[in-house]
């Protein structure tokens, strides 16, 4: 085996568990906006359209 | 920027990676009690308009208000980053205290700023949303990025970001406005010289540091004290024409007559109290009663117009 070449350049330094649990607790939160969003548009949806949307021939 | 900011966010070239700021970081970007007041306000617009709006469309609209409303603090954030920093008042927020990054705030408040013009758009009419749009630039851009730093008259003029909120509100209810939100702009536009100023004469240690020509840095104290007299004194009786205007009863007719008296007497004090703690003390009760006093305005407005507790009183206006 050959030794790591010195001059390779170190990757930046990785995230504490601490700033893990930070960044997953933003990914959860993020994802609920997401959710959130996606009832929003169906509820107002619905709401715009009326109850007209199930008056049409089958 | 601190030592424990830099070593989260940035590789070994000093680039930006990202910061670890959690949803509430990303929220206080939102200014939450900003976005309470436009909610008040922007529902007062919407429930005292003349007409009605379907109650799911109202919500969202609403929603997209507040959100608006909350993108362009955002933006605000990101611009004054560097005054905030030097400010005992705002050194803590997200992005002078290292949680979020500059970058990651201007995307969330663009984001927010198109998505909140669009959703209005969609959900209510054109006319709301462009007004809506206009809000943002105004506090955005005219405020933040121009007259803040340039003009003592800052507070008063981009007030009337501050101001538009009713309007929006008429505007997604008649697709219009008319007098009805033009007097409740008024009230806030009136209203913000006077909040702003019994802050920036016990905080004028902070605007000088940040290079903010406030009114009592530029103008000097006792001017800045007759400015908010004078304000008030607008302010008071243009707070009581809703009720002479038939949409305010006479709940709202006592509660705006006795919080006015309140708001003249408690800016007389600062006026007439001048020196040391008493006028510090002065100052920041005419600030913390004067929230309340809009606050209660619009929430008796809404009350009397959304809940029917509305004794009419004859329209002696409008």
């Amino acid at each position: 085996m050959s030794p790591a070449p010195q001059d390779k350049k170190q990757p930046p330094a990785p995230f504490s568990p601490e700033d893990m649990a930070r960044r997953n607790r933003r990914s959860v939160a993020l994802a609920l906006v997401l959710g959130g969003l996606v009832l929003f548009f169906f509820i107002v949806t619905l709401a715009k359209t009326g109850p007209a949307i199930l008056n049409r021939p089958l | 920027m601190s030592a424990a900011f830099d070593q989260i966010t940035q590789a070994d070239d000093g680039v930006a990676l990202s910061s670890t700021g959690e949803a509430r970081d990303f929220f206080a970007l939102l200014k939450p009690r900003v976005m309470f007041l436009v909610i008040v306000t922007a529902l007062g617009g919407m429930v005292a308009a003349p007409g009605a709006v379907n109650p799911v469309i109202g919500f969202a609209a609403l929603l997209a208000i507040s959100v608006g409303a909350g993108a362009s603090g955002c933006l605000n954030m990101w611009w004054d980053a560097d005054i905030d920093a030097v400010m005992a008042r705002t050194a803590g927020r997200p992005i002078p205290a290292g949680r979020i990054l500059p970058s990651e705030a201007l995307a969330f408040g663009l984001t927010l700023s198109v998505g909140s013009v669009l959703v209005l758009g969609l959900v209510a009419n054109l006319l709301s949303a462009a007004m809506l749009a206009f809000t943002i630039f105004f506090y955005a851009v005219v405020y933040s990025m121009w007259l803040k730093r340039a003009t003592p008259q800052n507070i008063v003029i981009g007030g009337a970001a501050g101001a538009f909120p009713p309007m929006i509100g008429e505007a997604v209810v008649t697709g219009d406005f008319g007098l009805t939100s033009i007097v409740l702009f008024a009230i806030i536009f009136l209203w913000t010289p006077p909040h702003f100023w019994a802050l920036a004469l016990v905080k004028s240690g902070d605007y000088a540091r940040a290079g903010i020509p406030m009114l009592p840095n530029v103008a000097g104290p006792a001017a800045t004290r007759r400015q908010i007299v004078a304000y008030t004194l607008v302010l008071a009786p243009v707070a009581v024409l809703p009720a002479l205007m038939g949409f305010g009863g006479l709940i709202y007719l006592i509660v705006s007559v006795v919080t006015g008296l309140a708001m003249i007497g408690l800016s007389l004090r600062v006026l007439r109290v001048t020196e040391g703690e008493p006028a510090n003390k002065a100052a920041y009760a005419l600030f913390g009663f004067s929230i309340l006093y809009l606050f209660l305005l619009f929430a008796v407005l809404l009350a009397e117009n959304g809940l029917g507790l509305m004794w009419a009183l004859p329209k002696v206006l409008g």
